[in-house]
């Protein structure tokens, strides 16, 4: 059974009177343990299926199955739970949260399971150490390098050890090197983790580190196959 | 606890905006702590004044009806034992002072003119009137347990062993013309109906806002031997706390009628009262400025946070959660500058008690004097819980809008 199935997703965004298309019937399985890139255009909608995939959107019609749970039938309370459980996040902006700390930052999904404070503890600096930032735990975000903060995105996203990492446009807002190294190390936490990778970009260098390319175009599925 | 922590947190993001934001709680909740400690201070003085001024802090009397209209008519409610009264009252911790008093309506008449007086008598040793204030030299420090009866502008209070002596007030001498050392002669009415006239040595002049008209003042045997009774109609208690009234009240026999000052002295009440619901204004006023104030602040953060609650939500964060980490902050911003406004109404307070503290005068040519400032410890919590839940509430809606979006339409906020 895939880890994800979506069926005859289709997303319209509502602008004043008119509806705008941003998915139209989109068909998807994707196995445990793949590595995927979205690809395509802007506005092709790539972040539209991978926010319905990470319920943190709703489809207007068809349904996402996820882990064997059909992701409609959630409540709010529960879907939150089940993002705590089941997925991790990694954003193109960081998104870390300004008033944590590195070690805060990576503990808070943490925070919201019924999990011993040492075991927090271990699980974070753990991570910290596997991303190469043990040394600035205690540090701000603020203070740290554009790579580095996304590392501690990672070093988040995988800390609640997730069946399905979502990562949306992770090296946009990074140097070309400084994305190959992050795109190394989501790899490597991809393989050793053992969790499911999704990821989006329109850079084809970026897309080469997946194993299978979903390329979309006008809301629909252009082309599905493995990468080259 | 990590909400409790961030929500703290978030409040110092933005210092400058902040103090800004929460300018209006801080100087009016510093306003309002001094002018209620000045307030507090002023009151605490006119309720002294007012039960010093004649009342006592403990009435008891030969029946209920004699504060009705025992002024007019004392000798219809005279104690049957005013000594064995006394002697209770003496008894109670926390008495300074019990004694009787009488009193008694006449027409005193000089040369041509006459006018009709209340004639209120105490024992000598217990009536005190201020000396006018000398320019430089520090106020005059009145004995607590004395009835202060009003400033005295000429002559001297009747002496321990001197009777048939008046202290008039200023009004009357002046319709009148009379001056110390002048008789005036006084004629009024005896219990039984007859009247009686004797005279009366004018020994001073006194003056007391809307007193002197009317009262004047005699020592209390000569009262009581004028009046041809054996009794005294009333007997007052002076206490060294107001607050221990109603138990000295309660500590006396069941067959006494008894007044506490609180009964008594109802102008004091009602300007209290007054002041309490002008104070409760002004609050209400600071509270309302700062509940639009801060709701539009975090209204502004709300929403430049979007990203943030976005990212929160993802990582599986409830819409309660992320609701309570809002209220917080606003709570928060409340108990800062509530915190900050009492510190330095408190503050304020002391140095303008450094300096002396207020001038006050009780009316046109009565002498001014300092009064401190005593903010109440009460007013931390008077002032702070309702500022808190004003925060709170300014946080309210934009919280709501927050909770209200999906985590993908907040991180599409830029």
């Amino acid at each position: 059974m895939p880890l994800i199935s979506v069926r005859k997703v289709e997303k319209h965004y509502q602008l004043g009177k008119t509806q705008a298309p941003a998915l139209l019937g989109i068909d998807l399985e994707v196995d445990a343990g793949e590595r995927l890139c979205l690809m395509g255009p802007s506005g092709s909608g790539k972040s539209t299926l991978l926010n319905i995939i990470g319920c943190i959107d709703s489809s207007s019609a068809g349904s996402v199955v996820i882990d064997g749970q059909d992701t409609a039938e959630l409540d709010d309370a529960s879907l939150s739970r089940f993002r705590n459980k089941t997925m991790g996040f990694v954003f193109q902006s960081f998104n870390l949260i300004p008033v944590l700390s590195v070690f805060e930052n990576v503990e808070y999904p943490l925070l919201l399971q019924d999990l011993p404070s040492k075991e927090r503890k271990n699980r974070v600096l753990a991570l910290l150490e596997r991303v190469g930032l043990a040394e600035y735990w205690r540090r701000n975000p603020e203070n740290l390098s554009g790579g580095q903060r996304q590392r501690v995105a990672i070093a988040r996203a995988l800390v609640t050890r997730p069946r399905l990492v979502i990562a949306d446009e992770p090296t946009a807002a990074l140097d070309h090197t400084t994305g190959a190294t992050i795109m190394d190390l989501m790899v490597e936490m991809n393989e050793s983790f053992e969790s499911t990778l999704i990821f989006s970009s329109h850079d084809p260098a970026v897309a080469r580190y997946a194993r299978r390319i979903v390329r979309l175009a006008d809301g629909r599925i252009d082309s599905d196959g493995a990468a080259a | 606890m990590r909400t409790i922590a961030m929500a703290w947190r978030n409040i110092f993001r933005q210092k400058r905006r902040t103090l800004i934001a929460l300018s209006a709680l801080i100087v009016g909740l510093a306003g309002l702590v001094a002018f209620q400690g000045y307030i507090a201070r002023m009151m605490s003085s006119f309720r002294d004044g007012t039960i010093l001024g004649g009342l006592g802090h403990v009435q008891v009397a030969g029946g209920e009806r004699y504060w009705e209209d025992g002024e007019y008519d004392p000798y219809a409610y005279l104690l049957k034992d005013a000594n064995s009264v006394i002697d209770e009252l003496r008894k109670q911790p926390g008495v300074l002072a019990a004694f009787p008093s009488t009193g008694f309506t006449a027409i005193a008449g000089f040369g041509e003119k006459s006018v009709t007086l209340l004639v209120k008598a105490y024992p000598s040793e217990r009536m005190y009137f201020s000396a006018p204030a000398v320019p430089g030299s520090p106020p005059e420090q009145a004995p607590s347990d004395l009835f202060r009866l009003g400033l005295l502008l000429a002559g001297r209070a009747p002496g321990p062993e001197e009777r048939d002596c008046l202290v008039l007030g200023e009004t009357a001498a002046r319709i009148l013309g009379a001056k110390p050392g002048d008789i005036v002669t006084l004629m009024g009415m005896l219990p039984e109906g007859a009247l009686n006239g004797r005279d009366f040595t004018v020994s001073g002049i006194y003056r007391d806002s809307g007193r002197d008209k009317i009262f004047a003042f005699t020592d209390y045997a000569t009262a009581m031997d004028f009046s041809r009774i054996a009794q005294p109609p009333v007997v007052h208690a002076i206490l060294s706390d107001p607050g221990r009234a109603d138990a000295v009240m309660a500590s006396l026999p069941k067959d006494l009628a008894r007044r506490g000052w609180r009964d008594l002295a109802s102008y004091y009440i009602q300007v209290n009262t007054m002041f309490a619901g002008f104070l409760q204004v002004i609050r209400a006023i600071i509270l309302i400025v700062t509940l639009f104030i801060l709701g539009n602040t975090m209204n502004r953060i709300v929403f430049e946070r979007m990203r943030e609650w976005g990212t929160l939500r993802a990582m599986g964060t409830p819409r309660r959660g992320l609701l309570v980490l809002v209220l917080l902050e606003g709570s928060f911003l409340g108990l800062a500058g509530s915190a900050l406004g009492i510190a330095l109404g408190f503050a304020a307070s002391s140095v303008v008690n450094l300096f002396g503290g207020l001038p006050f005068r009780q009316g046109a040519g009565f002498p001014i004097y300092m009064i401190t400032l005593a903010p109440d410890a009460r007013a931390v919590w008077f002032n702070m819980l309702p500022a808190v839940a004003t925060a709170a509430l300014a946080s309210l809606f934009p919280a709501r809008r927050a909770v209200g979006m999906t985590p993908a339409e907040c991180l599409r906020q830029i």
